[in-house]
């Protein structure tokens, strides 16, 4: 049941084999979760948020991809994590790429600190639900992050043209990922209104964006 | 005399600063400094007061739920707007769901390892900690077998040199005392705590459509659709769902985060005598149990100077009292103004002055209660409870003497309950009592639907003039209130006085300080470098920085500093 994950061309270290069997003879229940991490209110910082909802209104998934807003959730992000197949992250992350940059990484990545997960406020975050999980045997199989440098983190001051560029890119990558791995993610005929009631006032450029 | 700061305070939610002056061996002095500023209620101000909650739950990433459920009241408190049963019911369940999320993850996951050292583990024999824990509870997670595999994952950890987060402990330190059976019991735990919290979320997410920013509340209500035959709404299957939860989240908080927190208390009852800090306690009724929120299953009540003789009761949110009483002074903190102000007057105008110790210092706001600190929080839960005598809080705080009694030997009183370890214990013994009204308010959820009654919502109307009001929730950290201004349907004016604002508070006009700030007092300190014991102070409060001052810091890098002036 192991699916061969084709190289996506992405940033960071070559893909890892999603593993569906947990020790055991029948394949595990597939769970995934396409996560957005960021805060709404602070201008780049709601990327993750922005892009899984754009994500959700773009692609249909099957029943046990979970699409998540999680906001800034801290050690609270364990549960979410726990157990799962494949987990895909959408966060800023902060690299020395200009703005906008579309930088896609794998856990060894995280792990090897190559990305610095951008957690405003919520420290410790990521790294330490893994720790937890792995020391209780559950991190997830896989883990996906697809990141997006952020121009300004500014309290109050909405998403930045070049994040708002690269999240259109981010949404189909997230979607590739997916299908990359069999995971049956389909384009929508017609797109389902987005929900981003933090950006009111940026609805006509997020229109763009379908 | 030597001046320890500790910047940031690791394993809380946000960013906290404290400094302590220590002097033979003890602190004499201590300031209790947020980092962050809170400009989110700004953002609220010229909104539509029925959107209000969903801006409000992202006052804080975690505690998501409770700001929502406080603003919702607040408005229907300025409405005069009763909800109807079911809704209140479906609110509790919710509310209870992350109360006891929030408890377990604190126990286990963010002070655990303050008291529980897990490089002894390796030394640990796992038939006897099997037999110790079979002797203490029936929880089936305490097999030989099980105690085995969870230390041969800490011998591989610690053989790999990769001790990840759990690198930064103060092993070894003199005040950790558990027999390496113990701390493998409780590591044990923490482990199996992961998944216990996972179905604690499920019931958030079952109810609430989404977690953590629950979808289902309206200023009138929720949206919970209930038809019993249809397969899209709350109908029996779900109800089934949820009482399945409850049942397996259960055995876990009563037989074991509520048996180790006994546990812990019998081993370390020093701990009893340490950390009292301020002796005023407030808390606010809550799983209201009727439409018109008359009649409660937590109590609420005041108590002044530690009398618990003698308990102010607070029968419900209408209370004058609170309405009049709470104001927030601005003296030490990076606000302008240095006056005692009114929530529904309140304002939020940044001054960053620096760290002065006699001047401003921190984010934090000074919340007082007819001009006094107020500690809050389970702690002020279970005494208002206890001492008013409330059966529940009676049957579980007496459970927890008695066990105690039974490993040392010695006598837990009520009064020894203000200290550093009875905040510890509370929350131990208000996660037991959740735990019950879980399942009695699933019943009169049930209950109420199977009597014919689906009505979740009733359709608020907004005048045109001034209104008022404020929206109590006994939180998981304390007692939290939203005080709203509505104009002309939209907010004029939103302050929230958090938990933790109560809790952080720095001192006010007169130098009283808060409550950090004065159970820090007399706390010892064996080793000035690892100053292990005031975190266990500073975490037995469980810190939630983030709402208390929300967060402007976009670098999110940190370092963890222990400072030694």
């Amino acid at each position: 049941m192991n699916t061969n994950a084709e190289s996506s061309g992405v940033r960071g270290n070559s893909v890892p084999k999603l593993q569906l069997q947990r020790g055991t003879a029948l394949p595990a229940p597939k769970r995934v979760a396409v996560i957005g991490l960021g805060n709404v209110f602070m201008g780049d910082d709601g990327f993750g948020p922005l892009a899984v909802e754009m994500f959700r209104c773009k692609y249909e998934c099957s029943s046990y991809v979970e699409v998540l807003d999680l906001g800034t959730p801290g050690l609270d992000l364990t549960p979410y994590l726990h157990g799962a197949d494949l987990v895909v992250i959408a966060d800023a992350v902060d690299t020395d790429e200009k703005p906008g940059t579309l930088c896609i990484y794998c856990e060894a990545d995280v792990r090897g600190h190559r990305a610095q997960l951008r957690l405003t406020g919520h420290d410790p975050g990521l790294q330490e639900s893994f720790a937890h999980l792995r020391m209780a045997g559950e991190t997830p199989s896989e883990l996906m992050i697809v990141g997006v440098v952020p121009e300004s983190c500014e309290f109050g001051k909405g998403i930045s043209s070049s994040v708002l560029t690269a999240c259109s890119a981010a949404v189909d990558s997230i979607a590739r990922l997916l299908v990359e791995r069999g995971i049956d993610c389909f384009h929508r005929p017609a797109p389902v209104p987005p929900n981003i009631w933090w950006l009111c006032g940026d609805t006509s450029r997020l229109i763009a964006l379908r | 005399m030597a001046r320890i700061s500790i910047d940031p305070v690791t394993r809380i939610e946000g960013h906290l600063r404290i400094d302590v002056e220590v002097d033979g061996g003890s602190v004499q002095k201590a300031w209790a400094c947020c980092t962050m500023w809170r400009g989110i209620e700004t953002i609220l101000k010229g909104r539509d007061p029925r959107e209000g909650w969903v801006f409000a739950q992202r006052f804080c990433g975690v505690c998501t739920t409770v700001h929502a459920m406080a603003s919702v009241r607040a408005v229907e408190d300025a409405l005069q707007l009763e909800i109807p049963a079911n809704a209140q019911y479906i609110r509790n369940l919710i509310l209870i769901g992350h109360a006891l999320h929030d408890h377990i993850v604190h126990f286990y996951h963010l002070s655990a390892l303050d008291w529980v050292d897990i490089t002894t583990i390796p030394q640990a024999n796992p038939a006897r900690a099997a037999s110790i824990a079979d002797g203490l509870s029936t929880w089936p997670g305490n097999s030989h077998r099980e105690l085995e595999a969870v230390q041969n994952k800490v011998k591989g950890l610690i053989a790999s040199g990769q001790l990840g987060i759990f690198s930064h402990g103060y092993w070894g330190h003199p005040a950790m005392r558990l027999s390496p059976e113990m701390n493998l019991i409780l590591f044990a735990h923490y482990l199996q705590a992961l998944e216990f919290q996972r179905k604690a979320c499920q019931v958030v997410g079952i109810l609430g459509g989404k977690t953590p920013h629950i979808q289902n509340l309206a200023v009138g209500g929720v949206m919970n659709a209930i038809n019993l035959n249809s397969l899209a709404t709350m109908n029996m299957d779900r109800l089934g769902t949820l009482q399945s939860l409850f049942q397996e989240m259960i055995p876990f908080v009563q037989q074991a985060y509520f048996v180790d927190a006994c546990l812990l208390a019998a081993s370390y009852p020093e701990w009893f005598r340490y950390g009292r800090g301020v002796a005023n306690y407030l808390a606010v009724p809550d799983l209201p149990i009727d439409a018109k929120a008359t009649k409660f299953d937590l109590p609420g009540g005041v108590i002044m100077n530690g009398n618990l003789a003698s308990v102010r009761p607070v029968q419900d949110w209408h209370d004058q009292p609170i309405r009049a009483a709470v104001a927030e002074d601005l003296t030490h903190a990076w606000y302008v103004g240095n006056d005692a102000q009114r929530p529904w007057k309140g304002t939020t105008d940044p001054n960053y002055t620096d760290f002065q110790d006699n001047g401003k210092y921190t984010w934090v706001k000074a919340p007082r209660y007819d001009d006094q600190p107020m500690q809050v929080g389970p702690l002020s839960n279970v005494l208002v409870g206890y001492a008013s005598g409330h059966p529940l809080t009676r049957k579980w705080t007496d459970t927890a003497f008695d066990r105690i009694s039974s490993v040392n030997g010695s006598k837990v009183t009520p009064q020894a309950m203000q200290s550093t370890m009875g905040r510890y214990l509370a929350r131990a013994i208000r996660s037991a009592m959740l735990s019950d009204l879980a399942l009695e308010h699933w019943q009169l959820l049930t209950n109420n639907i199977l009597k014919g009654d689906d009505t979740t919502y009733n359709p608020p109307q907004f005048p045109q003039h001034e209104i008022v009001g404020v929206g109590m929730h006994e939180a998981p950290r304390g007692t939290l209130s939203h005080w709203v201004v509505i104009d002309k349907g939209v907010f004029s004016n939103y302050q929230a006085v958090v938990p933790t604002t109560w809790n952080a508070s720095p001192r006010d006009q007169k130098g009283v300080p808060g409550p950090y700030e004065t159970s820090l007092l007399a706390n010892p300190i064996a080793d000035p470098v690892k100053p292990l014991e005031v975190l266990r102070t500073v975490h037995s409060f469980d810190p939630c920085m983030a709402c208390a001052c929300h967060t402007l810091d976009a670098s999110g890098r940190e370092i963890a500093q222990v400072k030694v002036l």
